[in-house]
């Protein structure tokens, strides 16, 4: 790395330091009296954060720095609307946060030195059926779809693993970028959509078919399917709409949701309110009202970060994901290997679809799915999954830079 | 007092976002740049039959046009008839739907395929030799003592 470059990305850190400080200290003296507690988890943070950076780029001097410092920040600014609006769920967020670290560093070690294991296409597609099957069997339902495990306390989302294995199912079967058995891989992948829409994760069903509609876009540039894919969706969300009731009323409640105000529209109103409210430069933290936002730590996050730091705040936060995907992709384009470079794009094309579904939800731009967003909402696996594939993302990278095997 | 720390700071928050932000751009803008600076050598050349040696870079096309990279006159090869191409560390040739096709090694090729030391590429009825720069430089070398 040149020295420039590093000094750049140190002060970037340094940065997302000093903006966890600072709120942790303002958020101590939120109720009148001093308490601690914000600042102790801002520390920790900034010590994971630190070991974090300089471990791996002291054992990886060819990874991309850029990935782990982005995530740092999203995860710094969802820890900080956390610890304001929740205190207990942001110390759980934290481990989080500790867990998804380590387990980024190792994703990333495993995939530098993974060796193309010569599994198959089929392999992944059934680890990926596996994985969406058994909710089906042994799931608890929460939020009206059935996909999640319980282990004690502890919910798990498979489909989060399920989005990673889907990637490298994608990515194993087009990496001579062309479809060999069609009727064999389009049967696979409505298997996948099947199994999600039957345990009524629609969004995630969404998430997947357009994940697969833009990988198998990229790989193969055929214009016929994409068209048909595009044509199959608008069907799709007409046959929803029929079919499913929640689908009806997230659809109603998107067209016009002063119908229903303390009914169907409540979520979406008091996001809209909450926007609303927080002007160019936000209400300053800890002065807006988030408690009046159904689901705020998790699917509602966004809103409540609007509110408080306002559309300046909010507008730079979607660039900094914008700039997460553009390191995605820019990965994926310096790789030659089809696989790698499909497998990367499609953890990319992930990011971007989910990123895209839940503010676009938010804000009223499309209609709401619950899906989380990435760094920033409440929750294990989400928070988990994400640093596993961005560590993937940057094995790839390495793998690459490293000029070993590839074919 | 919170409130007035609070209204004050949001836009210390604001302000430190965005230089945050301005620097991974300034990152980002450096790296575009890079890679659209002048085209770097890649170390290989195109000798043909005559001698003549044309240098590779990143992206090469070949063809009659003038604003070929690499302009070949002769009546059988296209204005726009393959192109060279650098993916990863490896050097790739593909035809460029030309009219009477791009050989390697005397095989027509259809899709993108990866050049190796000595290859052989035959547009239209010239013929040229797939090298490593320093080989030939060395060989150069030699004629002049």
């Amino acid at each position: 790395m040149e020295p420039r470059t590093e000094a750049i990305y140190n002060k970037n850190i340094a940065i997302t330091a000093l903006v966890g400080i600072l709120a942790a200290l303002l958020l101590a003296f939120r109720e009148g009296v001093f308490s601690p507690v914000p600042i102790y988890g801002s520390l920790i943070f900034i010590v994971i954060m630190f070991v974090g950076h300089f471990l791996t780029n002291h054992l990886f001097p060819k990874q991309d720095p850029a990935l782990f410092i982005l995530c740092c920040f999203i995860c710094q600014l969802g820890l900080v609307m956390l610890y304001r609006i929740d205190p207990e769920s942001a110390a759980k967020q934290l481990i989080w946060f500790g867990i998804g670290c380590l387990l980024y560093f190792i994703s990333s070690f495993v995939c530098r030195t993974w060796i193309e294991i010569k599994v198959g296409p089929f392999i992944f597609f059934l680890v990926t059926f596996v994985l969406l099957a058994s909710p089906l069997i042994f799931g608890v339902e929460r939020y009206g779809s059935k996909s999640w495990i319980s282990f004690g306390n502890f919910l798990f989302q498979p489909s989060e693993l399920a989005k990673i294995t889907f990637s490298l199912f994608l990515a194993d079967t087009l990496k001579e970028h062309k479809i060999e058995d069609s009727i064999k891989f389009f049967g696979q992948i409505f298997v996948v959509l099947g199994l999600l829409a039957f345990a009524r994760d629609l969004g995630g069903a969404m998430l997947f078919y357009f994940a697969a509609l833009i990988i198998i876009f990229a790989a193969t540039s055929r214009l016929d399917l994409t068209v048909l894919g595009l044509i199959g969706a608008v069907v799709a969300g007409l046959l929803g709409y029929q079919f499913f009731g929640h689908v009806r009323v997230r659809t109603k409640a998107w067209l016009n949701p002063w119908e229903d105000v303390p009914g169907k529209g409540y979520q979406i109103v008091q996001s809209l309110f909450a926007i609303a409210e927080g002007g160019f430069f936000g209400t300053g933290l800890g002065l807006g009202r988030p408690d009046y936002i159904p689901a705020v730590t998790t699917d509602f996050i966004f809103s409540a970060f609007f509110e408080e730091f306002g559309f300046l705040g909010a507008s730079a936060l979607i660039v900094v994901y914008f700039l997460l995907i553009y390191r995605g992709i820019k990965i994926s384009l310096t790789i030659e290997n089809s696989f790698l470079c499909l497998s990367g794009l499609g953890i990319t094309v992930f990011f971007g679809i989910q990123i895209f579904t839940i503010i676009g939800g938010v804000i009223k731009l499309i209609p709401m799915t619950g899906v989380t967003l990435p760094f920033m909402s409440y929750g294990g696996s989400s928070m988990v999954m994400s640093f596993i594939s961005l560590g993937i993302l940057n094995g790839i990278i390495m793998r690459a830079l490293g000029g070993e095997a590839d074919g | 007092m919170f409130e007035l720390l609070s209204r004050t700071l949001r836009y210390v928050f604001i302000v430190l976002i965005y230089y945050f932000l301005y620097n991974f751009l300034k990152i980002m803008i450096a790296d575009l740049r890079g890679e659209k600076s002048q085209p770097k050598e890649t170390g290989f050349i195109l000798l043909d039959e005559n001698g003549n040696k044309y240098t590779l870079f990143d992206i090469n096309t070949l063809g009659r046009a003038e604003d070929a990279d690499i302009i070949i006159d002769d009546p059988f090869i296209s204005s726009k008839h393959a192109l060279i191409f650098k993916r990863g560390s490896k050097l790739l040739i593909q035809d460029l739907h030309s009219t009477n096709g791009t050989f390697l090694n005397n095989k027509k090729i259809t899709r993108p395929l990866r050049l190796k030391e000595n290859d052989e590429i035959t547009l239209g009825t010239k013929k040229f030799k797939f090298l490593r720069g320093e080989t030939v430089g060395a060989e150069d070398r030699s004629y002049l003592q």
